[in-house]
């Protein structure tokens, strides 16, 4: 069998058992969220609601019906494409990550570029004198941001470039004195459409603090990995065949080499970018950045199970599509992978 | 040298120069400096491109994000303070105490068995959609709120019926005679909305939009921001700034620096930490920020259960209330912000009864530890809950056991335990809890709002309560005749009502449910170019009053609640 259909089997699969762990994935959500301690209607009604008004908002919120019922209600609704209403404010959950989840990718992308950039340089620059001062710098550096606790390095960045600076906003993600670009929910792309320099600079001034924190903190991982990977790489046989092939240094490394040591990089990447959907959530915090982490914090804060299984619902699918993207990028690009 | 180091720009070997060092590093690189060069000149770029709002409008900013502009849906402060903004209520509190009518042009009228009630209207009332205010548009909104409204029980519990006995009167049929009918009826979340615009949503919310009355219309909405404009057609005074724009900062170091920087001209202080709010009164004592303070309205208490051990014990109860040292707390953990509160009714409403509580009197409390079979080489140990999330509180408990240690150790040990609040609320009403720290904000300003919630019992017998406010705020206490007495204060009013207010809070003070703490002074921080935000009598800053103005000299900052009571 040619590899081209070993791969489309091996995608099939992969996308056969997505909604296999999707459900799973919903299902054992939904069940957490009812064994865990805490009320909806409390946190939406306060301590003191007398028992009458509660079990008329628990009533109308559909709290009050057996959990077989509520489970059935919600696979079925989830099955039509439908996440519900939030508790809090009856919005549909859709409309509020539809809203939210460009907010995290805008920051996940840019921060991911900016560690690619920074941390592939870094990881790049100390392949010159191995074990040299320059090396070593790179690998306290990978070491040190990697080990850099998020919300202490964001509120460092915060007090010094926001506050005693002044150079950047605090927080948020679009100024207060003007109203955001209507579109896409990626600011900067909805302020280029709208062509606005004003919106532009506003979100790029907001962007700024976060996503270069961000990437910053992740950047350590790059730097790591590509060392590594291009040090073994500059070791093998191959690159000593093209050496003896008479071969320029720059072209040995910048077309056997590195080809070789980025491969795991972007496996590297893709396991980043799929934990950074979610998992922003303290730089998100820190810089009041309006993303699906910061509304799932608060989802679970107000007990608000709509909104939890449904961020997470989109957040597990989202993170199924790039992990696949990633297997069958690497499995493209490396003809010794096998299915 | 090893290619590589030629393709990233290393010099060759024996070429670095021992007195010129930098030479061989990387960023000798020309396309290094350039891009060095081009992030020290966009940051400066991005700096001064700081937009201005449109006419010189404000920056509000506060921690709590808006779900929804609904009254309906209404629960929060937050929420509150921007409905406040939008639209008015039929009464308002001021700043003295007294109910000013605002929608309504007089108190209401009230029936001879106390049954019904009348209130007059405005008639140059329009809401921000063009249509005419009157007392069908009333009629709408209360229904609607008794329908769908999150705290519609605070109507419905009281109000049997609504309707429109003139064009421009409003009636309301009680449930029973009801004093403080004003203050509820000033409440924001009543405040009315347009039959015309909420159509459709008579029996479900509008969360992103709001046609009202008040002074301001919104002009756009998000969770985070919120633009307000002002209403040009509004029948009151008009607003004294062109415009708001209200931010959601979520830390209370975001919000702290964004005002320090000059980001936002005015701060409220929501869920401000307290280390925070004692910095911006430094400032604004030095003269860099104003401060203004309204009454305070929010109670933080140690609620006891009573009816299980060891508090099950009365002599232990009393001996607990006497252990707390309120002049440690006040100093090491609200430093000086909050004042100390021996009562349930804060001191700003009527019917408070300043010192209902017994101060601290650690002898008294030994020889009450004693006469309950401890201190004798028994150390009673003394479970305390307090909210994980709530940063005051762990300091709280932190600060009061090293306090007791210190004091009665031989006696008793506090056992401080952590606990999310939303999982603690959830488990109130089950007993889990000996001993734990809350706080409590009547959704209108009134006595009824704190002592009802806090002590209400609709089932019990002698000292214990099985269903109520009481149950749901953990203490499971009740007294004989307590109930009725507080049934009995909802229909009074004036100097009756007080007595009989300070009666109920020393019967409580006698059966040692409560341990009152402190009371939670709201406070707003502005630049020096806008002027101090003043507070309403509800607790609120009042948007509409906030303009530019020129810096003025440094002052003295204003004394805290407690300075001013000594």
């Amino acid at each position: 069998m040619s590899r081209r259909s070993d791969l489309l089997r091996y995608l099939a699969a992969r996308l056969a058992l997505a909604p296999l762990m999707l459900w799973l994935i919903a299902t054992l959500v939904f069940l957490l969220l009812r064994v865990a301690p805490g009320d909806p209607v409390v946190a939406l009604l306060g301590p003191r609601a007398p028992e009458a008004a509660r079990a008329a908002l628990r009533s109308q919120l559909g709290l009050d019906r057996p959990l077989p019922a509520q489970y059935g209600h919600f696979l079925s609704q989830l099955l039509q494409g439908d996440l519900g209403q939030s508790l809090s404010n009856q919005e549909p959950v859709t409309e509020i990550i539809r809203s939210s989840l460009p907010a995290s990718l805008e920051l996940g992308l840019v921060a991911l570029l900016l560690a690619a950039l920074l941390g592939l340089a870094v990881g790049f620059s100390g392949i010159a004198r191995p074990e040299g001062r320059i090396d070593l710098a790179g690998r306290l550096f990978g070491i040190g941001t990697y080990a850099l606790p998020p919300f202490w390095a964001a509120m460092v960045a915060q007090l010094v470039f926001a506050v005693w600076l002044g150079w950047l906003p605090v927080g948020g993600r679009f100024p207060a004195t003007l109203v955001p670009p209507v579109g896409t929910g990626f600011h900067l792309i909805d302020s280029l459409r709208a062509g606005s320099l004003p919106q532009l600079l506003g979100s790029l001034r907001h962007l700024v603090l976060p996503a270069s924190t961000l990437g910053l903190l992740l950047s350590g991982i790059f730097a790591n990995a590509l060392r590594l990977n291009l040090r073994r790489a500059l070791g093998s046989d191959y690159v000593e065949a093209a050496r003896s092939r008479g071969l320029s240094e720059r072209r040995v490394v910048l077309h056997h080499a590195l080809p070789n040591a980025l491969l795991p990089v972007l496996t590297i990447t893709g396991i980043t970018v799929a934990s950074l959907i979610g998992g922003a959530l303290l730089i998100e915090v820190t810089f009041s950045w309006p993303g699906i982490a910061f509304r799932l914090q608060e989802a679970i804060a107000q007990r608000d199970y709509p909104l939890v299984q449904g961020i997470v619902v989109v957040v597990a699918a989202l993170v199924v599509l790039v992990t696949v993207a990633v297997d069958l990028l690497v499995a493209l690009l490396d003809p010794r992978i096998r299915f | 040298m090893p290619p590589i180091a030629r393709l990233i720009g290393l010099p060759r070997p024996g070429c670095h120069s021992r007195s010129q060092p930098w030479r061989s590093l990387p960023w000798r690189r020309p396309s290094l400096l350039l891009s060095l060069a081009v992030l020290c000149g966009t940051v400066p770029l991005l700096q001064a491109c700081q937009p201005q709002r449109p006419g010189g409008g404000l920056v509000v900013a506060s921690r709590s994000r808006i779900d929804s502009l609904d009254p309906a849906r209404a629960s929060r402060l937050s929420v509150m303070q921007l409905l406040s903004a939008l639209g008015d209520p039929l009464y308002a509190i001021a700043a003295d105490g007294r109910i000013e009518p605002r929608l309504a042009t007089a108190l209401p009228r009230l029936s001879a068995d106390g049954l019904r009630a009348w209130v007059p209207l405005r008639r140059d009332v329009l809401f921000h959609d063009g249509s005419r205010f009157d007392a069908e548009a009333m009629v709408f909104s209360l229904r609607r709120f008794m329908a769908i409204g999150t705290l519609g029980y605070q109507l419905s519990d009281r109000v049997a019926a609504v309707r429109a006995s003139g064009p421009h009167e409003l009636e309301l049929q009680l449930k029973r005679p009801f004093g403080p009918l004003p203050r509820l009826l000033s409440a924001i979340f009543l405040t009315p909305i347009s039959p015309t615009a909420y159509r459709a949503h008579r029996e479900k919310p509008l969360s992103d939009r709001f046609v009202g009355t008040g002074p301001y219309q919104i002009s756009f909405f998000s969770g985070q921001q919120q633009r307000l404009t002002p209403f040009p057609r509004y029948w009151g005074p008009k607003p004294a700034n062109t415009g708001l724009d209200l931010v959601t900062l979520s830390n209370s170091t975001a919000l702290l620096g964004a005002l320090r920087s000059g980001e936002v001209d005015v701060l409220l202080s929501g869920s401000l930490e307290i280390d925070h709010q004692q910095a911006l009164g430094r400032d604004a004592a030095a003269g860099r920020l104003r401060q203004g303070s309204g009454p305070a309205l929010e109670i933080g208490f140690l609620a006891l259960l009573t009816d299980q051990p060891p508090l099950n014990d009365p002599r232990l109860r009393q001996a607990v209330l006497r252990s707390l040292d309120h002049g440690t707390i006040e100093r090491r953990v609200n430093l000086g912000l909050r004042p100390t509160l021996r009562q349930l009714v804060p001191p700003s409403l009527p019917g408070s009864s300043p010192g209902a509580w017994p101060a601290y009197d650690p002898a008294a409390a030994r020889r009450l530890y004693r006469e309950a079979g401890w201190c004798n080489g028994r150390q009673l140990r003394l479970p305390l809950t307090f909210r994980s999330d709530v940063p005051t509180d762990r300091l709280f408990a932190l600060t009061w056991q090293a306090q007791l240690r210190r004091d009665l150790g031989d006696c008793v040990s506090l056992e401080p335990t952590g606990m999310e609040s939303t999982t603690a609320y959830a488990q109130l009403d089950k007993g889990l809890f000996p001993m734990i720290l809350l706080d409590w904000s009547g959704d209108y300003p009134d006595a009824d709002n704190y002592l009802t919630p806090l002590l209400g019992c609709s089932e019990g017998s002698g000292n214990r309560c099985r269903a109520g406010g009481s149950v749901l705020s953990g203490t499971f206490w009740t007294a004989p005749g307590l109930e009725a007495e507080l049934a009995r204060s909802s229909q009074l009013s004036g100097a009756d009502r007080e007595a009989l207010l300070r009666r109920i809070q020393a019967r409580s003070a006698a059966g040692g449910p409560y341990l009152p703490l402190w009371l939670v002074t709201p406070r707003a921080w502005s630049r020096p170019t806008v002027s101090t935000p003043e507070f309403d009598g509800s607790g609120r800053v009042q948007l509409s009053r906030l303009r530019r103005q020129a810096p003025e000299a440094p002052t003295a900052q204003p004394p805290t609640a407690q300075e001013a009571q000594r």
